[in-house]
């Protein structure tokens, strides 16, 4: 499903260049629960942003069922984004100001279809996160943990394929947590392609594959997965 | 959730910056619609007193070796006493499809007479309408009797005012000029005597700087009288409301039905009043533009404070998919929704001062300001100011890259 080839990228801070990943090669499975792992300017998030098709690498290549993502203008890049991910932020994201059910609509906004079926759509995704009783709060009035749910929600409500989230459990106390890392685990069962980036140890437990990331490259012979039970085990790193 | 959901929701979220924005919207609307409905209501009572104030219009006998000269205006010959003209002839100007244009219909005979200082000039006038025509007089003494009584009108299609005097036999009250009074040392009250008339000076014109200051005044029917020429006239002067006719229409019309008449239009004077009006209508316009711009300047610096303060904001609908268009269209919403509100908010001030000022400018002859079409200009203007003062910031938006607004990535 992705694949990424000789990706590095390299930014430019204070005309100093910094290179924030160098030489990665990835390939994710369909339906696989991967957690790329690694401490703080690791890299990590920007392998994700180049994955979530924001990102364009400064070199080498990132494919998603085959398509070349960076090949693409930045408004098919856009409608990619749309169908084939979505997206649960660190801060979550939600705007203040809209209920939890129009947060979650926000990622309907742009698809076409009937109001109507975009409020059936955005209220089954509340259900699915167990909120839907509270699609009228404010995220103000709604706790961390709800918070979480609905920014998932969002994230599933346009079924794609593939969810991205970034430090996922990064600002919730760890019943929280563990209550946001549940509900990935239930989307990745449900078919979803997931991909996490932690340093939360907790929260790689729930990965089905850990891809661990040190100083912008991938960490060979490190690799692990977990198997059925939900223990880690390692496996040959992906480094073709 | 559609896009113009998100724009109005985001107006909702900024309430104190989009109620300034608004503010300032209605202000600059506001001073638009008050500045363009009183400049149009100048603009009607300027032309309308212009109109009024002297001839436009001027009829004389079809006749080729005319030079009389009168007013500037050539109307006859050094004998003055050319005249084929008669009061029953001006009958059918009141039948001409624009007779409601006409405001001021003024006879006149001319005839030299010898009053012992050697000869003046005698116009025979119907001095209701004289007055009337010449606004600018100013007079010691008292207008003869028949100058300030009811006179029938040409307006509306009346017959000619000539028609309806001197039933009772004419008047022997006359005006001097100033400066005949002066040669015949003749003060208002005093009398002279022609040809077996006893004449009262019943008043003396100001000096006018105008061939007025050499000439006696006399009543139409008198100077007929006197000059043995009854039914008689020389020329004819007309004010016409031109403003919203031209001039040179009410021309061919009175020349149509006057055929055996020269009908021309006095063009300086038509020049001018024009003139008079276009600047004020040119000052309007200076005014408002620099209003307008001012106005997208306002719309234009707090879009772009908005667009700042959202950037995560924007970010994420990068990041959710939204296209760089329809950024563009959350942002154009905002602005759109905004700029309707200040247009029609706008508008009704400018329409509330409008009839709040109506009273203390002057004795403006106002048409109903409700003017729909100004309405809808102005709605127009106001969603021109909003969107163009709005096309920069929503490119900006657009522009903004998801990682760089999401700064959680």
């Amino acid at each position: 499903m992705i694949q990424l080839d000789n990706v590095a990228k390299t930014y430019n801070t204070n005309g100093a260049p910094v290179h924030a990943l160098q030489g990665v090669n990835l390939h994710i499975a369909e339906g696989e629960f991967a957690a790329i792992v690694g401490p703080s300017g690791s890299g990590k998030s920007t392998l994700l942003s180049i994955i979530g098709a924001m990102n364009p690498p400064s070199q080498g290549r990132m494919l998603v069922d085959g398509i070349d993502v960076y090949s693409l203008s930045v408004e098919r890049q856009a409608d990619l984004r749309h169908e084939y991910l979505g997206f649960v932020f660190q801060q979550l994201q939600l705007l203040p100001y809209l209920t939890a059910l129009e947060n979650v609509l926000l990622g309907l906004a742009i698809a076409r279809m009937r109001r109507a079926d975009k409020l059936q759509r955005a209220q089954e995704a509340l259900e699915r996160v167990g909120l839907g009783s509270k699609g009228d709060r404010l995220p103000g009035q709604l706790s961390g943990g709800e918070q979480g749910r609905v920014a998932v929600a969002r994230a599933l409500v346009n079924a794609p394929p593939l969810i991205l989230a970034d430090e996922p459990t990064g600002n919730l106390d760890s019943a929280t947590g563990r209550q946001i890392l549940a509900l990935l685990q239930e989307l990745n069962a449900a078919g979803h392609t997931v991909i996490m980036v932690t340093h939360d140890a907790q929260a790689t437990a729930h990965a089905r594959r850990i891809i661990p990331i040190l100083d912008g490259r991938l960490v060979a012979g490190e690799e692990a997965a977990t198997d059925d039970d939900g223990e880690n085990k390692v496996d040959r790193a992906h480094d073709d | 959730m559609q896009l113009y959901d998100i724009s109005l929701k985001g107006l909702r979220r900024r309430l104190g910056r989009m109620a300034l924005l608004l503010l300032s919207l209605v202000t600059a609307v506001a001073t638009v619609v008050t500045l363009v409905s009183i400049t149009r209501s100048l603009n009607h009572a300027v032309a309308h007193r212009l109109d009024e104030f002297g001839a436009n219009i001027v009829i004389v006998p079809q006749a080729s070796d005319l030079a009389l000269s009168y007013g500037g205006i050539s109307v006859g010959t050094a004998a003055y006493d050319v005249g084929e003209l008669t009061l029953a002839d001006l009958e059918p100007i009141g039948s001409i499809p624009n007779a409601r244009n006409i405001s001021v219909v003024a006879p006149k005979l001319l005839a030299a007479v010898d009053l012992g200082a050697g000869q003046v000039l005698m116009a025979g006038v119907l001095f209701s309408e004289e007055v009337r025509l010449k606004q600018w007089w100013q007079v010691r003494g008292a207008y003869p009797s028949g100058a300030s009584g009811p006179v029938a009108s040409t307006l509306g299609g009346h017959a000619p005012t000539a028609l309806a005097v001197g039933r009772d036999g004419p008047s022997t009250e006359v005006l001097l000029g100033a400066r005949l009074a002066q040669t015949l040392g003749l003060e208002p009250g005093d009398t002279l005597v022609h040809g077996g008339h006893t004449l009262l000076v019943a008043g003396v014109l100001q000096e006018t700087g105008s061939q007025d200051d050499d000439i006696l005044f006399v009543d139409l029917s008198l100077a007929q009288e006197i000059a043995g020429r009854p039914g008689e006239i020389s020329l004819v002067e007309i004010a016409a409301l031109c403003s919203d006719c031209p001039v040179e229409e009410l021309v061919r019309q009175i020349g149509d039905v006057l055929p055996q008449a020269r009908v021309s239009a006095v063009r300086q004077a038509v020049a001018l009043r024009m003139e008079t009006v276009g600047q004020l209508t040119q000052f309007a316009l200076i005014v408002s533009l620099v209003v307008a711009l001012i106005g997208g300047l306002i719309v234009l610096t707090t879009m772009l404070g908005a667009v700042a303060e959202r950037r995560q904001e924007i970010g994420l609908f990068r990041a959710l998919g939204f296209r760089r268009a329809h950024i563009q269209r959350v942002i154009l919403g905002e602005a759109l929704l905004i700029s309707l509100a200040g247009g029609v908010l706008g508008w009704l001030a400018g329409m509330g001062a409008v009839l709040l000022l109506r009273p203390t400018i002057a004795e403006l002859a106002m048409e109903s300001p409700w003017d729909p079409i100004l309405a809808l200009v102005t709605l127009a203007g106001a969603l021109a100011i909003g969107l163009a003062g709005s096309l920069y910031p929503a490119r900006r938006a657009a522009d903004l890259d998801p990682t760089t607004a999401l700064r959680a990535l």
